[in-house]
């Protein structure tokens, strides 16, 4: 049994390291794509998560040149400017203008979710490559149909910005679920917590609902969309399932300030064909267990944090594995056999989810394949949360619709 | 080739092992070199016992150990010019001198007055040395003033000191696996102060021998961690570590890792790093120069040196600790 795993590991090991040259050579290997083998690419609203990719963007000086920058805060556009090369970039209030220049290949649409759908189906309508921030779209018919639109252009990818998955790590451990580490899983306990009010400071109270959208169900998916919808998406992905039955509830049970997305909301979800029962929970109360991400099986758990996954062998299955005929060490102490192994991905420390996420965007255009993170799965992902929506404000049971099995 | 070839052949030619053939494990630990040691080997008797090890140890003790007196390497130490050394001494400075150059000096071995300085020697020490006491120590430093010729081992300067236990337990396990191979054994594990050498497969499974990478018990490091286990057919594995062996005066905190360059301790975010190699001596030399790199230097070293495969555990800036690992070194670990 060892002896097939470990077969196994190695030649995942080699897939695994094979991914990560790619990554490092990509300059190098797809160079011939134009004179300077650079995308130019445009970022479609510069509030956190835009300007967090722009910072992003300046580490991959080989693959992009970000030639345009747009939002309709003009604070906004003036503080991205100071990011890096992008002081060389042309800044827009109107995203057509920006879809109609031709110094602009690829966008990064980082706007909030009920903007999603329309801004995305424009880019593409022009032309554009596009990285489209997570959740995919505002509700279930705007998903089906980007899905549409999206496989009716075959040479425009079409990229979600799950970024966490896109991590070494998040691979790793995709590969240690087929190779049966954790035995079957049956439980799944997801945490996004902290304590803080989810708000950005407003300069002018006039810019509240513009600033503070994720407070409005108008424009937001609340705690569901921004934070839960990483795991939701990576347990659709890693185990190639969907839910089958969401269960949710929630409220505002502490920031009573006026907003209208909860602040502390539970959703459970039922994979039927996956035999799993997953927990989903986020809080704006209380801090203490941050990230929690634990996949529990019949031979061990799976702890992950963003950057840093263990490895938490059953006792039946540490018996077996614990039994060593030597330990090397700088000096020799007891071992933790409580503890855990850590997973450990490849050569080098590993990065911000979003520049393996933004590199992998680049080979997906270069080399015209599908993304791993692609319409498909941001669509499943993104049924899921509306599922969850649902469940939470409408106190109703969801059920997933055969209409929402895409492929 | 054609021989080797032939003893393939005649390997796979060979009746099934006959009943006196069949092999059993054998036990032996003890005490040696300022740590403990313990041996399994599968042989069909009790070929090579605990006073036969003793005796090796106390053999390569007297040749390289500065903790006894009249040893040969502190006759060198208090030589002006050098001595005549034995073969373990020429084995070993061979490879230090090696593995001096490959790492650009990371490795010295005649680090020693530095060691001794900053209290990590055979006497204690009082305080921290001053700056001047460094600079004054330095010029003493460096494997190129160092030579081996013919039986002579001879320095350049008087003052110059060897210091090998930073790869004496790496080759003390490979003289002990020789010790071993002498007597047809092909199936051992030798581990000494937490230095392995490793060849063939446990009796009766079949299976490879477990090898667990310690981790480092420090308050810093963030879950506690069940260590990582690697099964090689043959080899040597070894580690260095910065994590358990500090002197402390006031607030002046040193690890005992000294950079020969600068003759203060290592500041880097490295750990420890294992290190996989072909034999004990090679793995345990590398060892401390990959710490002294860093984690860059380091990981760009080891790509450009696939003989050796490492695992490395560091700190991050945030204070808690990760590990990451070659390629070939992910190949050789085992999960349940």
């Amino acid at each position: 049994m060892t002896n097939v795993l470990r077969r196994d590991f190695c030649k995942q090991a080699g897939l695994l390291t094979g991914s990560l040259l790619l990554h490092h050579q990509l300059a190098e290997a797809f160079a011939p794509r134009h004179l300077t083998g650079k995308i130019r690419i445009g970022i479609i609203g510069c509030g956190d998560r835009g300007t967090g990719l722009l910072k992003i963007l300046q580490e991959l000086p080989s693959l992009f040149e970000v030639t345009a920058l747009c939002d309709e805060l003009p604070f906004r556009l003036h503080d991205a400017q100071k990011i890096g090369t992008a002081s060389k970039a042309k800044t827009y209030a109107d995203y057509h203008a920006l879809l109609d220049s031709r110094a602009v290949e690829a966008v990064i649409i980082s706007v909030p979710l009920d903007r999603h759908f329309q801004i995305a189906k424009d880019a593409l309508l022009a032309g554009k490559q596009v990285y489209l921030e997570k959740t995919m779209t505002y509700d279930i018919a705007q998903a089906l149909e980007l899905v549409r639109l999206s496989q009716q252009r075959p040479n425009q990818t079409l990229q979600i910005g799950h970024q966490y998955r896109s991590s070494p790590l998040y691979y790793r451990v995709k590969e240690m679920i087929k190779q049966g580490y954790l035995g079957k899983v049956t439980q799944i306990d997801c945490r996004w917590d902290r304590n803080g009010s989810w708000r950005r400071p407003v300069p002018e109270p006039g810019l509240e609902r513009k600033i503070n959208w994720r407070m409005y169900r108008e424009y937001s998916g609340g705690l569901a969309a921004e934070l839960l919808s990483h795991q939701l998406d990576f347990i659709n992905w890693a185990f190639d399932t969907h839910a089958d039955e969401v269960f949710g509830t929630g409220g505002i049970d502490y920031y009573k300030d006026g907003r209208e997305t909860y602040d502390n909301v539970q959703v459970m979800v039922r994979y039927t064909q996956a035999g799993m029962v997953g927990n989903f929970g986020a809080t704006c109360g209380n801090a203490r267990d941050g990230y929690l991400f634990k996949l529990k099986g019949t031979k061990g758990t799976i702890s992950l944090l963003i950057d840093q996954g263990i490895y938490y062998p059953e006792q039946e299955t540490l018996k077996q594995y614990g039994t060593v005929d030597g330990v090397t060490g700088a000096t020799k102490i007891t071992w933790d056999k409580n503890g855990g192994i850590p997973i450990v991905t490849g050569k080098e420390p590993l990065k911000d989810g979003s520049w393996y996420a933004l590199s992998d965007f680049y080979r997906a255009i270069s080399e015209k394949q599908l993304p791993d993170s692609n319409v498909v799965t941001g669509a499943r992902a993104a049924c899921t949360v509306h599922l969850a929506n649902r469940a939470i404000y409408n106190h109703t049971v969801e059920k997933w619709q055969p209409a929402y099995d895409l492929s | 080739m054609l021989l080797g070839l032939l003893v393939v052949l005649a390997g796979w030619l060979l009746p099934p092992t006959p009943a006196s053939e069949v092999r059993r494990a054998f036990h032996l630990s003890g005490y040696a070199q300022g740590t403990t040691y313990a041996i399994t080997y599968y042989a069909p008797d009790s070929l090579v016992t605990s006073q036969d090890i003793t005796t090796q140890l106390a053999e390569i003790d007297a040749s390289m150990s500065l903790y006894q007196p009249g040893s040969l390497i502190n006759q060198f130490n208090q030589s002006a010019r050098g001595i005549v050394a034995d073969q373990h001494l020429r084995v070993v400075v061979r490879k230090a001198l090696q593995v001096y150059q490959a790492t650009g000096g990371r490795f010295d071995a005649t680090v020693e007055p530095l060691v001794q300085a900053w209290g990590f020697g055979t006497r204690p020490v009082a305080a921290p040395p001053s700056a001047a006491t460094i600079r004054a120590i330095l010029p003493h430093i460096g494997s190129d003033k160092i030579h081996l010729k013919g039986d002579s081992l001879v320095k350049d300067l008087p003052a110059m000191h060897l210091d090998l236990n930073g790869i004496a337990q790496g080759y003390s396990v490979d003289v002990l696996a020789t010790l071993l191979e002498r007597h047809h054994i092909q199936d051992y594990l030798v581990e000494l102060g937490g230095e392995i050498r490793v060849r063939g497969h446990k009796w009766p499974s079949g299976e490879l021998m477990r090898i667990g990478i310690e981790q480092p018990d420090t308050s810093a490091f963030a879950a506690a961690a069940m260590q990582q286990v690697i099964c090689l057919p043959a080899g040597g594995v070894t580690t260095s570590g910065n994590y358990r062996k500090f002197r402390q005066w006031g607030g002046v905190r040193s690890a005992h890792l000294i950079d020969p360059k600068t003759g203060y301790a290592f500041q880097n975010e490295l750990i420890s790093v294992t290190v996989v190699a072909t034999d004990a001596l090679t793995a345990d030399a590398y060892d401390n120069a990959l710490m002294g790199m860093g984690l860059a230097s380091a990981l760009t070293f080891l790509k450009q040196n696939p003989a050796l495969q490492a695992y490395l555990i560091y700190q991050r800036p945030d204070g808690t600790a990760a590990a990451t690992a070659t390629a070939g070194l992910q190949q050789l670990l085992s999960h349940p």
